[in-house]
């Protein structure tokens, strides 16, 4: 015990700092999922048959092919065949936010056609544009019915990034298992491991969950 | 009945036709509205009312016919005038349709800033003085899930007037409300009355429609089976169908405004 201890001691500052790299790699890829997967949902929901077929092929693509396939393809195979010269680390919050976009696309879907279709239709009555409408009717309520899948899609993506292990990044799971590695502690280090990104689902859940608190709009009943 | 004006028609739809696959749903209606004027659309449900309406600001796009307003041709296709036209037509629904994520003042005050491109300062006077006008100032904090179904439709019906509708279209404003609401409602359209804006309005308020109207159309399966002044069409309409219908709803909603 003692020695798992001492070994868990040792090498926590060095997990620690993984903390930092995973977070990044979580956060990025989940603001550029954002984005995409917003534009991919109002494309899926309101755009004309040549916008829907390529944005359904997509979310095919990247919910049907592993992940770690994925990463490989694109680090080692497309990034390198076009010549886009980037670290592990973008490669992987590219792969890994392109991936989080098809998922929160269709989180995003369900939120706009959970709307009555009466908002669009009195928005549409003022004189707003389609674009005006999803802007400023749709989407405000839309992502606000869209959190608590959200929050499930962070864990997701949490989980996912070790993966980037395999390209190199020294995200938590690639810290531990280089410790582990060179001091033959594997217990203690990837239980810590496995702790850590307990802590880390938890505090980000947690936070979603105050920011669906927050978002809710008044006298709403669940 | 208010004295009509020489000018053009305010409103003019001519041979309006909707099709839902085989089913005709609005068959070649045509009418114009006068300034001033109030029309009221009466007849069973299921029977084109709301879809001639949401026609008229092409919410559906009817498959025939065409509507002018102002004497102007309105093409849908093109777009800009489409939402301009869609500005000068008022609409209220019957199920209010507030956008559910802003407070009453929001919901007005939207469409100035994101439509009419009004400044801050002026949107929010004119905002203010809307829900003034529908005796809502002390709501206006107040998000749609927190207000009465009253008080809703007269929200609603304040976003449409900040636009500075021509002509309003309301689509059975009160079928939605528990009956000691509907007053609330009712005496808020029948000041716009009074003030002369031109309406069409669906509904099954026979004693407002009698006491409002200058025109009652009954309709029914898609096409307009009688028109006429209130007194001849809620006693004696010629048409057996329209004289059923107005006995049973005088005996359902006679008594309720």
């Amino acid at each position: 015990m003692q020695e798992y201890l001492t070994a868990v001691g040792d090498a926590l500052p060095y997990l620690l700092q993984g903390v930092l790299v995973t977070m990044s790699l979580v956060l990025g890829a989940m603001g550029l999922g954002l984005v995409l997967g917003v534009l991919l949902a109002v494309g899926l929901v309101y755009g004309p048959p040549h916008i829907r077929t390529p944005f359904k092929l997509y979310v095919w693509f990247f919910r049907g092919v592993p992940l770690l396939v994925l990463l490989f393809l694109f680090y080692f195979g497309l990034f390198t065949l076009v010549g886009i010269n980037i670290s592990a680390f973008t490669a992987a919050v590219i792969v890994l936010g392109l991936i989080s976009a098809a998922y929160q696309s269709q989180i995003f879907r369900g939120g706009i056609l959970s709307l009555p279709e009466g908002q669009l239709k009195a928005a549409r009555a003022l004189g707003m544009s389609d674009t005006k409408a999803i802007f400023f009717v749709i989407l405000p309520q839309a992502l606000r019915l869209s959190v608590p899948g959200w929050s499930n899609e962070y864990s997701i993506v949490l989980k996912d990034s070790a993966v980037a292990y395999a390209l190199g990044v020294a995200e938590v799971m690639a810290r531990a298992h280089f410790v582990a590695s060179r001091t033959y502690q594997h217990l203690p280090l990837y239980f810590t491991a496995g702790v850590i990104f307990l802590i880390l689902t938890y505090l980000g859940t947690k936070t979603l969950r105050v920011l669906e608190d927050k978002v809710r709009i008044p006298g709403y009943v669940r | 009945m208010k004295a009509m004006t020489p000018e053009s028609p305010v409103l003019k739809v001519e041979k309006i036709t909707k099709r839902y696959g085989s089913k005709q749903v609005v068959r070649e209606v045509s009418f114009e509205l006068n300034q001033g004027e109030i029309k009221v659309l009466m007849g069973p449900s299921g029977g084109g009312k709301s879809t001639l309406l949401q026609c008229i600001n092409f919410l559906v796009i009817p498959d025939e016919g065409r509507i002018w307003l102002g004497g102007k041709e309105i093409l849908h296709s093109q777009k800009k005038d489409l939402y301009e036209y869609r500005q000068k037509v008022g609409m209220i629904f019957q199920d209010f349709n507030l956008f559910d994520h802003l407070t009453a003042f929001g919901n007005v005050e939207i469409a100035l800033l994101k439509v009419r491109k009004m400044s801050k300062n002026d949107a929010r006077e004119r905002a203010l003085a809307e829900l003034e006008r529908v005796g809502l100032r002390e709501h206006i904090r107040k998000y749609p899930a927190q207000l009465s179904g009253g008080q809703k439709q007269r929200v609603s019906i304040a976003r449409a007037l900040a636009m500075d509708p021509k002509v309003m279209l309301l689509d059975e404003p009160t079928s939605a409300l528990d009956p000691e609401l509907i007053t609330e409602v009712l005496s808020v359209i029948k000041a716009l009355g009074a003030d002369g804006m031109p309406m069409i309005l669906a509904t099954h308020q026979i004693e407002f429609a009698a006491d409002l109207a200058d025109e009652i159309i009954f309709m029914e399966d898609g096409v307009i089976v009688e028109t006429g002044p209130p007194a001849v069409i809620l006693s004696q309409a010629e048409c057996a169908r329209t004289r059923e219908f107005c006995a049973k709803l005088t005996g359902l909603y006679g008594d309720s405004r």
